[in-house]
């Protein structure tokens, strides 16, 4: 019986891998290979360098995940270098959409670092799992506590201070886990103050305050079945944006979740997990606190979502699949409403969302085959349904007369990929091909204001489907001392969506130089490359360093926007006894290739400095971990290609934490 | 969870400066020798600008509605200096056989008050007798911007007016726009016969001129903002001028003109520029209508 135990809360931390706990998945690891069907990296929420990070400074440790920043908080994550509509971002599956159309909330801003357990990306295809993509999936897995057979309670608190911008926070968690029943809560503050750059001076509207909780119960409903209610608020107030004509009054999300998940002990099927859920975001801009702005203009968004994920694991033999199956309804609102001058006239309003409705019903399929003792096939596919509908569809036919109000897309896609292991050698290749349809605010939107390239966006209900064909490939080695692997894919999209000068049209935002419609090139190609390698030099001293290159550009050879120039990082870490100390150096070259097209410039090469240090210590039954460090310590003015506007990044930060946990 | 703030309803939020009226109702009655003349706009009112009428004769022993021959509508204005003017209008109204009533339109140039007045002069023949009647109105001030008018001198010397008759609720989309323009004709003699003599109060629906249209919204902030897609106004065979205007928010714009005639030549406005100018009010052509939604 004891085992049968094991194995369910061994699923249970399966699905939710709680990496923390090691020692419990060494015990368990051969009962969580049966269940577990496909291999997935996930990492622990926490970096070499920094313990109490956000989701977006984890994200970014990520070597195939860059980001845009518009300030100091809610970063867009770019995964493949290619932007939030090329790829699904979800959390435990659930499909959650941000209500800003300048892309002020991804939806990486809506949880919090100690209601995660990990975070699961997926390359190209192999991350159709979730829903059609391009670039990939980012899956955010909440942090699930298994079922124990004794009553247990864990939890953590962490504080710490940030010196540079006079951060603040607080994060706890507790958990309660007991052989029938399992609870968990988070809650957490940060607030911070504008920062300073490299040269020492204040950049304006850089602050933000966000609060964030989460509850999740289990029930155990028989040995191999379980029931979960899960729920998130979130809600970030005051946020600056220092690289927007704008700021965030108040955004707010509220994310639920119920589920039920079937363990069965024969069968090809071994574990069947069916979530219901609803998600609902709101976000209201304020230009208030800009006296350069000539209009007043109140920018509120919504968006409310609905779905399903049913998932079943399959096992036999040396075969082994996961099926999905998603389906989920969207409605985004976003509204403009400008003030006149002389306030007792009156306001002009349009919608730059006007209602759009989003229903996605997938099915998909990822199998694994291991040939042999040292070779794997994985192959899969998913077939998507896309519909979408514009109630005001007036507003889209000032651009596109007479375009359908609905509009339905077919979206397939196929990948499959060869793993090969030959001694301390291992290697791969796949490919894949895939479709994905426009997002809300490329095929709807409407004066969707840009400050990049300060632009007017306009939408294009008509766009075709894009269509990827991606080929991937990695090679390699590893032993005791040392290892190192390079990998690379190359992404062949065509009707590549992006923004094109219209000649017709004026714009409708004051800061404005032009509209810009979304249009399909007729391809474009995208390469990244990644070299990893770690050596330890000595028992207590190890050195990992990466290098990441990528390029990409459009039909007539011209370079596309936000491609990270050739960056570099290395790091150093020595551990001894009770005492850990880190330093890396990281960096971008020049930006060769960037578009002034797009409204990019170069960007000069910069390199950073980073060194911490952490003591951990018991105080009773409850472990304490100190750590003090520095980032960017040499205070180098910078800012990355993907700094909206050129704002700077952050000069010297000086950052202290203490983590207790039991 | 309730939003923290409500979202707008659209449908309202044009309604708020904007109410349509579909409903014609009763705006003066004549009575002349055992007959009733019910003159009938929309909404029981003449406004300043552009108003279709329906007239209906009601033989007032028997109650019927009949149908009367060569029905005459001439609106004349008295000033207070002792002038008489009138406004474009259709003189000879037309007999609509399936709903029973006679059919026009009155452009009113202004509204009344204390200065000046309007008096309606009709006639009608029924049984080969002219009966004439006249009924003074009052002409009121026309609430909804998208019904305005404007009256001008064309570079031909000659009076034109122009008056907006549709949309009288435009939304944020594309939407047709009709507009009349018409001509004082000089009279070509004095005046002749008893008051009123209507050769000296003509005015003719323009044929064939072109309207050019370039719609701006005027606010500083807006910068000159434009949309595309617009269409000049022509001619159609109801005499009306047709094109297409695209609104892409709510809120003031103006429809700036260029008046063409028949052969191209420009009678009136001026190209406005066209460059984004933030913080500046819009320059305006020398002729256009503002309107509000």
């Amino acid at each position: 019986m004891k085992k049968l135990y094991t194995i369910f809360w061994t699923l249970f931390l399966g699905m939710n891998a709680n990496a923390q706990n090691t020692q419990a998945q060494k015990d368990t690891a051969k009962v969580l290979e049966e269940v577990k069907v496909i291999a997935i990296a996930k990492k622990k929420i926490q970096t070499e360098m920094k313990m109490a990070v956000s989701v977006d400074e984890f994200l970014a440790s990520s070597d195939n995940i860059s980001f845009i920043k518009r300030g100091a908080y809610a970063w867009e994550p770019l995964l493949n270098n290619m932007s939030t509509e090329r790829s699904t971002v979800t959390i435990d599956g659930m499909h959650v959409f941000g209500a800003c159309t300048d892309k002020m909330d991804p939806i990486t801003s809506y949880v919090e670092s100690n209601n995660l357990s990990a975070i699961d990306i997926k390359s190209g295809q192999e991350g159709s799992l979730h829903g059609a993509t391009v670039a990939g999936s980012i899956d955010l897995k909440r942090k699930s506590t298994p079922f124990s057979p004794e009553k247990k309670y864990n939890g953590a608190y962490q504080t710490g201070f940030e010196f540079n911008n006079k951060q603040f926070f607080n994060l706890g968690n507790l958990s309660y886990a007991s052989d029938k029943f399992v609870a968990d809560g988070s809650i957490s503050f940060r607030k911070a103050g504008n920062y300073y750059d490299g040269n020492n001076n204040e950049v304006n509207h850089s602050q933000y305050n966000k609060f964030n909780t989460s509850v999740a119960l289990a029930y155990k409903t028989s040995p191999f079945s379980a029931v979960r209610v899960d729920a998130i608020f979130d809600k970030a107030k005051n946020v600056g944006f220092p690289a927007l004509p704008m700021d965030l009054w108040l955004s707010r999300a509220i994310i639920t979740s119920a589920s039920y998940k079937q363990l069965f002990q024969h069968g090809l099927i071994r574990a069947w997990d069916t979530k219901v859920y609803y998600n609902a975001v709101e976000h209201y801009m304020d230009d208030t606190h800009r006296p350069e702005n000539l209009v007043h203009m109140d920018m509120p968004g919504w968006s409310t979502t609905y779905g399903l994920v049913s998932r079943a694991n399959l096992k036999r033999g040396d075969y082994s699949a996961e099926i999905q199956l998603n389906a989920y309804h969207n409605l985004s609102i976003a509204e403009m409403r400008m003030y006149p001058q002389d306030r007792s006239k009156r306001t002009m309003f349009a919608y730059s969302w006007p209602w759009v409705t989003t229903r996605f019903t997938s099915v998909a399929m990822n199998n694994s085959w291991d040939i042999s003792e040292n070779s794997r096939v994985n192959f899969g596919g998913s077939l998507g349904y896309n519909y979408n509908r514009s109630k005001y569809v007036e507003f889209n036919w000032i651009f596109h007369p007479g375009t359908p109000q609905e509009k339905s897309r077919i979206l397939p896609g196929l990948h499959a990929s060869y793993q090969l292991t030959i001694n301390q050698f291992n290697f791969s290749a796949g490919g894949g091909y895939g479709h994905r349809a426009p997002s809300v605010s490329e095929g709807y939107g409407y004066y969707i204001y840009n400050s990049f390239d300060r632009y007017d966006y306009i939408g294009n209900p008509d766009l075709k489907n894009e269509i990827s064909y991606e080929a991937n490939a990695s090679a390699g080695f590893k032993n005791e001392r040392m290892g190192i692997e390079a990998k690379v894919n190359y992404f062949y999209i065509q009707n590549y969506i992006i923004g094109r000068i219209l000649s017709l049209g004026s714009p409708m935002n004051y800061q404005s130089v032009g509209v810009k419609g979304y249009t399909s090139l007729d391809h474009a190609r995208l390469f990244n490359m990644a070299l990893n390698a770690n050596y330890n030099i000595l028992q207590h001293l190890h050195w990992k360093g990466t290098l990441t290159y990528a390029r990409a550009t459009d039909d007539k050879g011209g370079n596309l926007p936000f491609i990270r120039p050739l960056s570099y990082q290395t790091s150093l870490h020595f551990m001894y006894k009770k005492i850990g100390i880190q330093t890396s150096l990281n960096g971008d070259l020049t930006q060769i290739n960037y578009s002034p097209e797009y409204g990019e410039d170069q960007t000069p090469a910069y390199m950073i400095w980073n060194i911490s240090a952490n003591y951990s210590f018991n105080i009773k039954n409850c472990k304490t971990v100190l750590q003090v460090g520095a980032e960017n310590l040499l205070n180098e003015y910078y800012s990355t290609y993907a700094d909206w506007g050129n704002i700077p990044r952050m000069g010297r930060n000086i950052f202290t934490s203490l983590k207790f946990s039991f | 969870m309730s939003c923290t703030k409500e979202k707008t309803d659209y449908e309202a939020e044009i309604n708020t400066v904007v109410t349509e009226h579909y409903e014609f109702k009763e705006a003066a009655a004549i009575s002349s020798e055992g007959y009733t003349i019910s003159i009938e706009a929309l909404n029981g009112t003449f406004y300043k600008g552009y108003n279709e009428i329906r007239l209906k004769i009601t033989d007032t022993r028997t109650n019927e509605n009949i149908h009367a021959s060569s029905v005459t509508f001439l609106p004349v204005m008295s000033g207070a200096d002792g002038s008489n003017t009138s406004c474009p209008h259709l003189y000879d109204l037309t007999y609509n056989t399936d709903d029973k009533y006679f059919t026009g339109y009155v452009v009113f140039t202004s509204e009344s008050n204390t200065n000046r007045s309007w008096e309606l002069y009709t006639s009608f023949v029924v049984n080969n007798k002219n009966y004439p009647a006249k009924q003074n109105i009052t002409v009121q001030e026309q609430p909804n911007k998208n019904l305005n008018m404007t009256a001008f001198t064309g570079k031909d010397g000659e009076q034109y007016i122009i008056a907006l008759v549709s949309p009288q609720k435009p939304t944020v989309a594309e939407n047709e726009l009709i507009a009349g323009i018409y001509k004082f004709n000089q009279p070509a003699s004095p005046p002749s016969g008893s008051f009123p003599d209507p050769s000296q109060f003509s005015y003719t629906a323009v044929s064939n001129y072109t309207l050019q249209l370039d719609p701006r919204m005027p606010e500083p902030s807006m910068g000159n903002h434009s949309s595309i897609n617009n269409k000049d106004l022509t001619q159609q065979s109801d005499g009306l001028y047709y094109g297409v205007v695209n609104y892409t928010m709510t809120g003031n714009w103006t429809l700036n003109f260029i008046m063409l005639n028949q052969n191209g030549k420009i009678l009136k406005g001026t190209e406005v520029p066209t460059d984004f100018a933030p913080g500046v009010e819009g320059v305006k052509s020398d002729l256009y209508i503002d309107i509000l939604f």
